[in-house]
């Protein structure tokens, strides 16, 4: 679970006095029961763990953590006898954002350490840093890691040049794939028919938007929006108005118009896969068959003019064009600027508890809006049906074991079951009702029952996880291609949007033909022949 | 005893057999061509060309450092005393030319690769493709163009800190504690700066100056134009880095010769006739030392752009250095941006050897 989902949960759950007693007299009995009392009161792994520390009861601290582990070891001890790994020494790769991570899988890894008999030896990373240490490694052959937490557009790069280890059939038993949503099922984690990721978390783009500016008597005086095309059009008619809240400008949605490393790149995608994510195919951005730039095409330019249109029409507050995904979801939003976005996790979450935040009771969720009509690109022709596509940014964060544990066997069992004790499916859970760093991506993570018994607001989980659920197993959901270099991909399109955003291009066309050519200099860059390769790869598993 | 050379600095004269010598020169040209040879060996092998080789280039380091040390040992055996005094100068030497000749010459070796970190196939020559790509990229020539406009900028940041520099160094009240208010500033990291000014202060909607703006009935934008956001950078930039000359200045006006400026008063002369005929140019050598030091630091900026507008909007603030940033780090393409680095190392060099070339000869006095 994000960090700020955590403290909306906590300052949204309103805990009164009885659930407080409820919770304290509770606690008292178990404490007073003897020990052989407590460990048969394990059976229910997963309501245990839900209980530490409590929801309400102030963050997790190592302590949680490896509690947590020790409880969850179950699984690994049927797979692993103790001691075995005794004298194994591996690498752990991995981010240290907002001290979780790295920092909990350290906690988990402990009573497992002490299991198994291994030991694990920390790579700690900022954000920031992690995608050039990544592709240094990779590009000078220097993998000094054993595992390694990683997302899955990555995947291209480390698992299409053969550095990671297959997974073993044991693992996929431990951890039980086939709970996963539907779209971290394979392709995803696989490459080449073979499976290598441990799946730790799930990424997708949701609509939050200002139920204050919806409904009869509102100041758009409109339902909630479901389509783009309404989106624009209720923006435009926002302009000269006055925000309920604020009493300042009235704005409708808020696109981010400056780059973001790349990330920024997967907001334009919001309003393009409505567009161009055709049921018919899963590309999108890149033809099967000749890694064509797909971003020049009808559907792309149109969600390229939208975003024009509203520059034009001046729907967006000032000095838009210097605000990035981080500004208009943190400064904007949650400030009480504008009245719909698209977002991951954070920015729900952040409602109630951020510190700038003044719309906490105002914000409704829903998946990415549809589109009135969807452009077939095999047909080359726009469809006057209603198309929905959630875009699945990011794909989440998995665990996955490097080959350079192969050829010792001691080794190899140990990373692997390292991974599979991360990614276990009560761990998993826990993770998920947690500060941690990562969103519900299990199909068991969205029984609402456990989330209310451990004491959760249930109208705020079904709407808030309801719209990731959705878009999660959504049969369009519209998935980026892990192919390798893909961030560049997005980098260089960043640069060319500001310039056709800032007036610098005649039209929305040409900035896409801008984006378009350097796509293909950087596909020709990198190997269009494995591009190609590695995108129908990544496409079928 | 060796009675030719120099003997005012030898301490003791050494009689050194042939043998000896031969011993020295065997070390150094056995260790050379055990590195040469194996560099050529490992190049055979990274080209396909053998079968077999080393995993790594690590080898041929062992062997270029086995050089180095029997060239620094073999001095000694050669030329006895005189080796020794070779030996103060010699491992520096050795050790800037590997870690800058070196690295110097392997980047002007990837400027022209197609090397792109997401690439399977490594480094790979491509001839003149990257300085073609450079001639055509709009981008590089508007961060260039940007340049021009910032390092015009120094002469006004210039004429305020001369300014500040007279202030402070008048006569006026709390003198030395508007010195140290002056310097706070520099203290500051440019990120701080970029973040407490161009994003909280500056910030469109709550930040206190576009407060301060609204009040008076104005609608604040300090990035939605090129124009007003290049100049915002300009601006956050001269304000961490006036008082940079500003200090030197007004170390050059306290150094001034007392006696001039007063013979110039008793000669009658106006605030402003002594400012013109006798400070300014008695200042003209460390203003120069200040411009020219302060337009380095500018051919340097890049943290205030990249976090405060990445360079935007559409390119307008960009400098060099954030555009090679965004194309090294953001898209890995290590071999175009090293070329575009080399390219700007190389302009640099020789502005800013024309520009000493100006300014000395503009300095040049009669004697």
């Amino acid at each position: 679970m994000k960090v700020e989902l955590y403290n909306y949960i906590k300052a949204a759950q309103k805990m009164n006095r009885r659930q407080m007693l409820k919770g304290s007299a509770a606690l008292g009995a178990v404490a007073m029961m003897p020990k052989t009392a407590m460990a048969g009161g394990h059976g229910n792994v997963r309501a245990e763990i839900l209980k530490i520390p409590g929801v309400g009861a102030g963050s997790p601290t190592d302590s949680d953590w490896q509690k947590v582990g020790e409880m969850c070891l179950g699984a690994t001890k049927g797979n692993v006898t103790e001691g075995e790994f005794a004298g194994v020494e591996l690498t752990f790769m991995g981010l240290n954002n907002q001290n979780l991570h790295n920092f909990l899988f350290r906690g988990f890894l402990k009573p497992w350490e002490a299991y198994t008999g291994a030991k694990i030896k920390w790579i700690d990373l900022a954000q920031a840093d992690y995608n050039a240490r990544l592709q240094q490694s990779i590009a000078t052959g220097t993998v000094d890691f054993d595992i390694i937490e990683m997302g899955a557009p990555f995947e291209g790069d480390v698992l299409g040049k053969g550095l990671a280890s297959e997974m073993p059939e044991w693992v996929k038993e431990q951890i039980d794939m086939d709970d996963y949503v539907d779209y971290l099922k394979a392709p995803v984690g696989t490459w080449g028919g073979k499976t290598y990721r441990v799946s730790i978390d799930g990424d997708c783009h949701t609509f939050a938007y200002r139920k204050d500016y919806f409904g009869e008597g509102s100041v758009t005086g409109r339902d909630v929006p479901t389509t783009w095309q309404e989106i624009n059009e209720i923006s435009k008619d926002l302009v000269g108005k006055e925000d309920p809240l604020t009493g300042l400008p009235a704005h409708g949605y808020l696109d981010p118009l400056k780059g973001w490393g790349g990330f920024g790149f997967y907001f334009l995608e919001n309003r393009a896969a409505a567009y161009a994510k055709h049921p018919n195919s899963p590309a999108w951005l890149f033809e099967v068959d000749t890694m064509k730039p797909m971003v020049n095409n009808p559907a792309w330019v149109q969600a390229i003019q939208d975003v024009m249109d509203l520059i034009e029409a001046g729907a967006y507050p000032t000095d838009q064009i210097n605000a990035d995904p981080g500004t208009t979801a943190f400064q904007q939003f949650l400030a009480g600027t504008g009245s719909m976005l698209m977002w991951w996790g954070d920015v729900g979450s952040s409602a109630r508890t951020s510190d700038t935040s003044v719309v906490g009771d105002v914000v409704g969720f829903g998946i990415n809006p549809a589109s009135d009509r969807v452009y077939n690109a095999q047909a080359g022709a726009w469809e006057d049906t209603r198309n929905e596509a959630p875009n699945m940014a990011y794909i989440g964060w998995g665990v996955y074991v490097m080959a350079t544990v192969e050829g010792d066997e001691k080794k190899k069992k140990a990373a692997w079951s390292a991974a599979a004790h991360l990614g276990g499916k009560d761990l998993s859970l826990w993770a998920s009702a947690y500060p941690s760093g990562f969103q519900p991506y299990r199909n068991s993570h969205f029984q609402f029952d456990e989330w209310e018994e451990a004491g959760y607001d249930r109208a705020y989980i079904e709407d808030y996880l309801g719209s990731n659920a959705d878009s999660y197993n959504h049969p369009n959901a519209a998935i980026e291609p892990r192919i390798p270099g893909i961030f560049q991909y997005y980098s260089v399109a960043e640069d060319e949007l500001a310039k056709g955003y800032a007036g610098q291009y005649g039209s929305a066309q040409e900035t896409a033909d801008a984006i378009a050519a350097a796509w293909e200099k950087i596909t020709d860059q990198i190997g269009r022949e494995s591009q190609i390769a590695v995108y129908k790869e990544s496409l079928n598993g | 005893m060796n009675i030719e050379g120099d003997l005012l600095h030898t301490v003791t004269a050494d009689k050194i057999s042939d043998s000896r010598k031969r011993l020295g020169k065997l070390m150094v040209w056995g260790t050379a061509l055990l590195c040469v040879g194996l560099a050529v060996w490992q190049t055979a092998y990274q080209t396909g060309r053998i079968s077999s080789g080393f995993d790594t280039w690590r080898p041929i380091l062992y062997a270029y450092m086995a050089w180095a040390t029997a060239l620094c040992a073999a001095q000694v055996i050669v030329n006895g005393e005189k080796g020794k005094r070779t030996l103060f100068v010699l491992p520096a030497t050795l050790f800037v030319v590997s870690l800058v000749v070196f690295p110097l010459l392997f980047a002007l070796y990837i400027s022209f690769t197609d090397w792109n970190l997401a690439s399977p196939n490594g480094p790979q020559p491509n001839g003149w493709d990257n300085p073609i790509q450079m001639w055509n990229d709009s981008f590089f020539w508007n961060a260039l163009k940007n340049m021009v406009y910032y390092v015009l900028a120094v002469s006004v940041e210039y004429v305020i800190a001369f300014g500040l520099a007279l202030l402070l160094n008048a006569q006026i009240r709390a003198r030395k504690f508007f010195r140290v208010v002056f310097l706070l500033p520099l203290m500051l990291s440019p990120v701080a700066v970029s973040w407490m000014i161009g994003k909280s202060m500056l910030e469109v909607r709550f930040g206190p100056v576009s407060r301060l703006i609204r009040e008076f009935g104005g609608e604040p934008s300090f990035y939605g134009t090129p124009e007003i956001a290049r100049f915002m950078i300009m601006a956050m930039d001269a304000w961490t880095f006036i008082p940079f000359m500003m200090i030197m200045l007004l170390a050059g006006l306290q150094a001034l010769p007392r006696e001039v400026l007063e013979a110039s008063k008793v000669d009658g002369a106006s605030g402003w006739q002594s400012f013109k005929e006798i400070i300014f140019p008695l200042m003209l050598p460390v203003s120069v030392t200040a411009v020219v030091i302060r337009i380095i630091f500018k051919l340097k900026l890049a943290d205030v752009i990249i976090n405060v507008t990445s360079g935007g909007p559409g390119g307008a603030t960009d400098s060099v250095t954030s555009f090679i940033f965004r194309e090294y780090r953001d898209r890995s393409n290590v071999g175009y941006g090293t070329m575009l680095a080399m390219v700007y190392l190389v302009l640099i060099v020789i502005f800013v050897t024309v520009l000493l070339k100006l300014v000395s000869r503009w300095m040049e006095r009669p004697a």
